[in-house]
Formats: C-alpha cells, sequence, structure tokens
C-alpha cells in the first residue's frame, strides 16, 4: 500500500507576544494514512486538529518535522495537485451562485471549457445540488453550504479529500448525506482525511483513527483494533424466547464464561431523530 | 481524468483570481465614489456660470482633476487594504491556497483585480469630466457665435479659436495617467503593508501617514539638502526614505496641465517609468513577505 499522507514527527509551536515560553499547538506528531483508506482525526477543542491539518495542506509551517502527500513535501506547490480541502465552517461569497462558485474553484485549479462544464455537472448531481445550482449561497442552508463546500473541494477530481469538521453545524440528516458522500468517495478510491469530535459518526466512516490530546497524537491505529474488547462477544437475538435465553445463560456458565451486560437492544436517538423528522416530513 | 500538470505559472489562475478580486470589489459599492464626482461637477458648475470661459474652464479642470486624483488615490487604499485580511478573516483563502496555486500567483490576481477597478474608475470619471467640458465648450462656443454676429469673420474664428484652446487640450490625457499610475502605486503599497498588517484598519492608517509624507517628502528634501549639502550618506539616506516612501510629489503633473503647461514626453517617460518601478518594487516586496506569511 502506497501512502497518500505521511506525517514525520510534526511539532507547530505559536508565539505569544510578550511571553518567552511559545504556545505549543502540536507536538511531536507522525501518523500515515494509506491511500483509499478513510483516517480520522479526533480530539477535544483546541487539540491542534485544525493545526495538523494546515500544515499538511502547507498553509502553516511546521516548526520542526514534515509533512508529505503522495511523498511530495507540503512545503512545494506541486503537492497539492491532487489535493482537496473544506475548511472548518467555512464562507463563501454569498453573492455567487452554487455554479458559479464551482467554476471559480475550477478556474482556480486550471481547469476549463467543456470539461470544467460537465465536472460541475457530475459534482452538483453528487452532492445534490442540482437544483439549488442557479441559486446565491447566501440563500443555503448550513447542510447545503457544507456539501457545496465539498464540492469545491473535488473541482479537481484529487486523489486525496481532507476535510476539518465536515458536520460541523449540521443537523442529522444533513450529516448521514455527508457521511454517505464520504463512504462514496471511499468507494472510488479516494483518500479521506477528516477531523471530527462527533465519535459516532468517526466509528460509522472511519479506517483508522487518531486521537489528539494538547496536541500529542495519544492513541493511533486501526478503528476495529483500537474499540474492539478481546474477550468479549456480542449476540443480539430477535424474537428469542425466554427459556432460550435462561439456557444459553446456563450453558455459557457451565462452560466457564461470565454474562457481563443483559439488555433490551436500543434504537439510538440518531435513528429515533431520523424516523421522526422523515415520517414528519413525508406527512 | 489524470493529474492536472502543474506549471510555475497559469494566465486562468491569475485570470480567475483577477475577475474574482474584481467582482469582490464592485460588491463593495465602491461606484458611490463615481457618484460623487458626478454631483462634485454637477454642483461646480452652479456657480462657474458666472465666470468667464478662460476661468470656467480653467477651475472646471481643475477640480475634476484635483477630485479624480483624490478620489482614486483614495479608493486605492481602501479597496486594496481589506481584500487579504478578510479573505484570511472569511478562512476563502485556505480553500484557495489549498489548491494547486502559486502565492505570487495569488498575489498577482489581488493586485491586478485592484488595479483593473482603478482602471475603470478612472476611465469612467475621465469620461464625465470630458463629456462635461465638451459640452461646455460648444454652449460657449454657440453662445460667442451668437453674440458676435455683427462682428467681422476674421475676429470670430479668433474668438472662437480662443475658446477651444482653453478648453480641451491633449496634455489632459497624460496627466490623467499620471493620476492612474499614482493610484497603482499606491495600491501596490497598500498591498504590501496588508501582508504584515493585522486589520485593515492598520494597513489605512500606515498608508494614510504614507501619502501625507509623499507629499511633503520634496519640500523636506529641498530644505535639507540646502542645509547639508549633498553628501553621499545624505542621498543614500534620502534615497531609502524614497523607496519606502515614495515622493508622490513627483506624479502631481496635474497643476501644470491644468496651467496649460505641456507635459514633456521624456517627463511623461520618466514618471511612468518611476511609477512601473513603484508598483513593481511594492508587489515583489508584498510576495516575500506572502510567501512566508502562515495562515
Ligand atoms: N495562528 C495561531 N496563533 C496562535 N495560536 C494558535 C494559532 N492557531 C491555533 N492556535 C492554538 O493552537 C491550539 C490548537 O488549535 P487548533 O485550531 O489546531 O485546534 P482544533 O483541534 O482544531 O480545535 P477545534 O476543535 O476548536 O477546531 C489552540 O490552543 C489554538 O489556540
Ligand atoms: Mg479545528
Amino acid at each position: 500500500m502506497t501512502d497518500a499522507i505521511t506525517v514525520t514527527s510534526v511539532s507547530k509551536s505559536f508565539p505569544i507576544p510578550f511571553q518567552r515560553r511559545p504556545m505549543v499547538a502540536v507536538r511531536d506528531v507522525s501518523f500515515r494514512v494509506e491511500a483509499g483508506q478513510v483516517y480520522g482525526l479526533l480530539g477535544p477543542n483546541g487539540s491542534g486538529k485544525s493545526t495538523t491539518l494546515k500544515m499538511i495542506l502547507g498553509l502553516v509551517r511546521p516548526t520542526r518535522g514534515t509533512t508529505e502527500i503522495f511523498g511530495r513535501d507540503s512545503e512545494f506547490v506541486a503537492s497539492r495537485t491532487s489535493v482537496g480541502f473544506l475548511p472548518e465552517s467555512p464562507y463563501f461569497p454569498k453573492y455567487l451562485t452554487g455554479e458559479e462558485m464551482l467554476r471559480f474553484y475550477g478556474k482556480v485549479c486550471g481547469l476549463g471549457g467543456s470539461e470544467l462544464r460537465t465536472r460541475i455537472d457530475t459534482l452538483l448531481e453528487l452532492v445534490r445540488l442540482t437544483n439549488a445550482r442557479t441559486r446565491r449561497l447566501g440563500g443555503y442552508s448550513k447542510g447545503m453550504l457544507q456539501r457545496i463546500g465539498l464540492a469545491q473541494a473535488l473541482i479537481n477530481d484529487p486523489k486525496v479529500v481532507i476535510l476539518d469538521e465536515p458536520t460541523a453545524g449540521v443537523d442529522p440528516a444533513g450529516s448521514r448525506e455527508i457521511r454517505d458522500l464520504i463512504l462514496d468517495l471511499k468507494a472510488r478510491g479516494m483518500t479521506v482525511l477528516l477531523s471530527s469530535h462527533l465519535l459516532e459518526q468517526v466509528q460509522e466512516v472511519c479506517d483508522r483513527v487518531g486521537i489528539l490530546a494538547q496536541g500529542e497524537l495519544v492513541r493511533e491505529g486501526p478503528l476495529r483494533e483500537l474499540i474492539a474488547i478481546e474477550n468479549r462477544t456480542q449476540l443480539v437475538l430477535e424474537n428469542a424466547s425466554v427459556e432460550l435465553i435462561g439456557e444459553i445463560e446456563t450453558r455459557a456458565l457451565a462452560a466457564g464464561a461470565q454474562v457481563v451486560e443483559k439488555r433490551n437492544s436500543e434504537t439510538t436517538l440518531e435513528k429515533l431523530f431520523l424516523e421522526a423528522t422523515q415520517s414528519a416530513t413525508r406527512r | 481524468m489524470s493529474e492536472l500538470p502543474h506549471t510555475a505559472f497559469s494566465l486562468r489562475r491569475v485570470g480567475a483570481l483577477t475577475s474574482n478580486t474584481l467582482r469582490e470589489l464592485t460588491r463593495l459599492r465602491v461606484f458611490y465614489v463615481l457618484l460623487l464626482f458626478a454631483l462634485l461637477l454637477i454642483g461646480s458648475s452652479f456657480f462657474l456660470a458666472r465666470m468667464t470661459f478662460q476661468q470656467e474652464f480653467q477651475v472646471l479642470k481643475d477640480i475634476s482633476l484635483g477630485a479624480i486624483n483624490i478620489l482614486t488615490s483614495v479608493l486605492a487604499i481602501v479597496a486594496t487594504a481589506r481584500l487579504l485580511p478578510q479573505e484570511i478573516e472569511d478562512r476563502t483563502i485556505y480553500t484557495i491556497l489549498a489548491k494547486p496555486v502559486h502565492r505570487g500567483e495569488y498575489m498577482l490576481g489581488k493586485l491586478a483585480g485592484v488595479l483593473l477597478l482603478l482602471a475603470i474608475t478612472t476611465l469612467l470619471m475621465s469620461a464625465l469630466f470630458l463629456a462635461v467640458l465638451y459640452v461646455r465648450e460648444h454652449t460657449v462656443l454657440a453662445e460667442t457665435a451668437r453674440q458676435m454676429r455683427a462682428a467681422p469673420p476674421d475676429h470670430l474664428e479668433e474668438a472662437l479659436r480662443n475658446v477651444r484652446a482653453s478648453a480641451f487640450n491633449l496634455n489632459l490625457l497624460p496627466g490623467i495617467a499620471i493620476i492612474f499610475l499614482k493610484a497603482a502605486l499606491l495600491a501596490a503599497l497598500t498591498l504590501f503593508v496588508s501582508t504584515f498588517a493585522t486589520s485593515n484598519i492598520f494597513a489605512v492608517v500606515v498608508m494614510v501617514f504614507v501619502y501625507f509624507i509623499g507629499h511633503l517628502e520634496g519640500t523636506a528634501r529641498e530644505y535639507w539638502q540646502q542645509e547639508h549639502g549633498t553628501g553621499w550618506i545624505a542621498s543614500t539616506f534620502l534615497g531609502l526614505v524614497a523607496l519606502l516612501f515614495p515622493d508622490l510629489q513627483l506624479f502631481n503633473l496635474v497643476d501644470d496641465v491644468v496651467a496649460g503647461t505641456p507635459i514633456l514626453p521624456a517627463l511623461f517617460a520618466k514618471t511612468a517609468a518611476l511609477g512601473g518601478f513603484y508598483v513593481t518594487l511594492y508587489f515583489l516586496l508584498a510576495w516575500a513577505v506572502f510567501y512566508r506569511r502562515e495562515l
């Protein structure tokens, strides 16, 4: 597997005015994102997620260490030929329509003509904004803005997309759409690096995660391994009689295992919310 | 689609940034400046009516060129100062620089956008001014012809020639070109200041200082040279000051134009070259600072 993104012992400190000791935002962080993976960078507010992403994009220069995209140092513009970026709570000119905004970003990437036109059509279709293409961004909802922002990141058909809190401020239905889009991108072989503090969502899409705390990478690895509890197994049954459950329990105890937890399955609040709001819109 | 070949400079990228900047600037209602100019022209024509035509044309040119001069300078500073801070605050700069765009291209796009805006406003104001001048000239010509109906034809001819001579003369055009160049210089310098300024207010304040120093500099230099002579230390020092605070008085050819003194081609070429030098210098400085800048 080739590495799409390599981060090697990067640190970043920002000088604080009138103080000798700088503020260390990122401290000796290393990780790799393999091509085709979805990687989640987690951490509380101020833990250095955005700073790390900005270093990878060459917007901020690391104090120490290096970052690379497909083997090209982020210091060079050439490293960004195949990257898309959606910053956290971005702002796009309100007076542009969705289509005009995508055209601008396309031209900035050196695209033009019919190639750009078909690209814009495809992307608007992908983020389901074809109907809103001639509307001004000022009238877009937060979810629509986030989706057009994602389309903007994809305009030059990049191999890697970097998303900083892609679902911040978006309602559950909207974040589900964004999550599905991310899975869609992964299915097309794209590499995704995203930051978030919404753990459930990360759990649903990411292959691998890194957890930052106060600028340090405190955990890193494949999601399954990180959250699996080796010596426990879950068994979910439907329509099982009380007798059957009793029987299973006795067999388990006889075999020397312990029943740690026994309860009715619950739906998640997210599923409940989506069911309720969807039936309301249908009515 | 395979990976796009990446070139060090792309006209399409810069063009996209330029037109985007221009579009953003026109949203700022900068064109109120034009409205202000039109009102000034109309307002002044009321009290001009009582003068002789020589005085009238003189004052009309004086007011109009003075206004174009000040309004383009103010526009250059105010419009440029907010470009960079605004894009950083909105984080749109992240989306642009995360694409394969060189920072130099980004800066060039910004500067070209402002220069285009300045060129358009200068052209519109000049067109308005020349139109008013033309109309007044023809009114006066008609009036003179009516008053001198009885006079011999060669007297009439001479009177009409006098009117024409004091109205439009070709010297106005290089004068206006130099006004534009001065605004371009101020825009490039403002762009440079805004690369390290923390807010657009700061950049504007710095530029107001530069503007006033730039206009007083010439006089101060003459005084200095009279007092201290022209040793090489003094000349070097004054040269350095002139790099950061351009002598804006050098770009003030308008007074001569209004007075009817022709602008010699050599002087025009020298001033234009100086303006071009300053614009290039400030652009390169802005680029150098912005290249290292963290966002
Ligand atoms: N330009 C800067 N100058 C000074 N300090 C900065 C700068 N950028 C970030 N920091 C500091 O670095 C730390 C990490 O910031 P960062 O934005 O990377 O956190 P984050 O994990 O993205 O947080 P959030 O979840 O709030 O977005 C913060 O304490 C922040 O105050
Ligand atoms: Mg952040």
